[in-house]
């Protein structure tokens, strides 16, 4: 069962996430902000990292930057969610580390198509 | 020829005033190579009278956190005009961290922020009217849910109302209920909508 780890500050955001991939076949484990989400990383392994942008404590860009300065996590893949759609948003995303980028609300189908995709399960 | 063991100065990591403590010095001092030096400025400054929008003009420039963390920490001892507008003014900026602790700030600052509350829920930027509704996530003021459930009734942007419904699912009540049932007709294809919503009115039933 391939493991995802959300990473938002919002309770009812993660509750959404979880509901939808859960239902797809996915394990599911919730930090509330960057620190806490390193701190799982360097725990145990995830398949794919789903990070928000605004968190308290360490933004989603800083989490991203010290996620892939890390030899055995900088692989991951990961796909930024943000309220925040403007350009520069999504180019500063990319720079830290990001996979791919969405702008919420996220759809489910839109949600679960961009994790298989960076999963590997299905092509772009 | 006795030898005369010098004193060791202070080290400058152990954090210790070493200059001038006067309002004008230290206003300089804000501008100091050594962060140390700027840390103690900003702390030391808090009992200087019209100081705020020096330590404004700093907190726009400094990329030390830690001094950073000092000068937001004296604008809300502060709570100036002045400084609640400088934390404003922060939410407009493209530095996450910077903007994360602005709003963290603004929270403890409830008798400050409120009088401003209504102009930032009704700013033109959907962004800064999003940060506002964080604001009140811990904001100690009896209007809160009032302003959370105008946000939902009113505000056209989906981001604005969906950060407005996660949080009523913390402190709404029965005063909110019309109101979300009502924003989840406003906006029929947004799933989540729906979801946070639900979430939110179950827990009002519930309580």
């Amino acid at each position: 069962m391939k493991r995802v780890l959300i990473v938002d500050d919002a309770a009812t955001v993660r509750m959404y996430y979880r509901l939808i991939l859960e239902e797809a076949g996915y394990l599911v484990v919730e930090a509330v902000n960057g620190v806490e989400a390193m701190e799982k990383s360097l725990r145990e392994s995830f398949d794919l990292y789903i990070v928000d942008i605004n968190m308290p404590k360490q933004d989603g860009y800083g989490f991203l930057r010290e996620l892939r300065g890390r030899d055995e996590l900088r692989q991951a893949p990961a796909l930024m969610v943000s309220t925040e759609a403007a350009d520069h948003d999504r180019k500063r995303a990319y720079a830290a580390g990001a996979n791919l980028y969405l702008v919420k609300p996220v759809k489910p189908q839109e949600l679960l198509v961009n994790c298989r995709l960076l999963l590997g399960e299905v092509r772009p | 020829m006795p030898i005369v063991k010098k004193a060791p100065a202070a080290s400058r990591d152990q954090d210790e005033r070493e200059l001038q403590r006067d309002c004008a010095s230290l206003v300089l001092q804000l501008a100091d190579g050594d962060p140390t030096t700027r840390r103690w400025a900003a702390k030391d400054l808090v009992g200087c009278p019209d100081v705020s929008a020096a330590l404004i003009g700093r907190l726009r420039q400094e990329r030390d956190p830690s001094v950073r963390e000092i000068i937001l920490t004296a604008l809300t001892q502060r709570a100036d005009a002045q400084a609640v507008a400088a934390l404003v003014e922060c939410l407009r900026s493209e530095d996450v961290s910077l903007r994360n602790e602005a709003i963290e700030a603004m929270k403890t600052l409830p008798d400050e922020v409120a009088p401003i509350m209504g102009g930032l829920l009704g700013d033109a930027d959907p962004d800064v009217r999003i940060f506002a509704v964080n604001v009140l996530e811990s904001l100690r003021h009896e209007l809160v849910e009032q302003w959370l459930k105008e946000v939902i009734e009113r505000d056209p942007h989906v981001n604005v109302c969906a950060t407005a419904v996660d949080l009523l699912g913390e402190v709404g009540t029965s005063y909110s209920r019309e109101a979300l049932e009502k924003l989840k007709e406003r906006f029929p294809d947004e799933p989540y909508i729906r979801f946070a919503a639900d979430i939110a009115l179950k827990r009002i039933c519930s309580n």
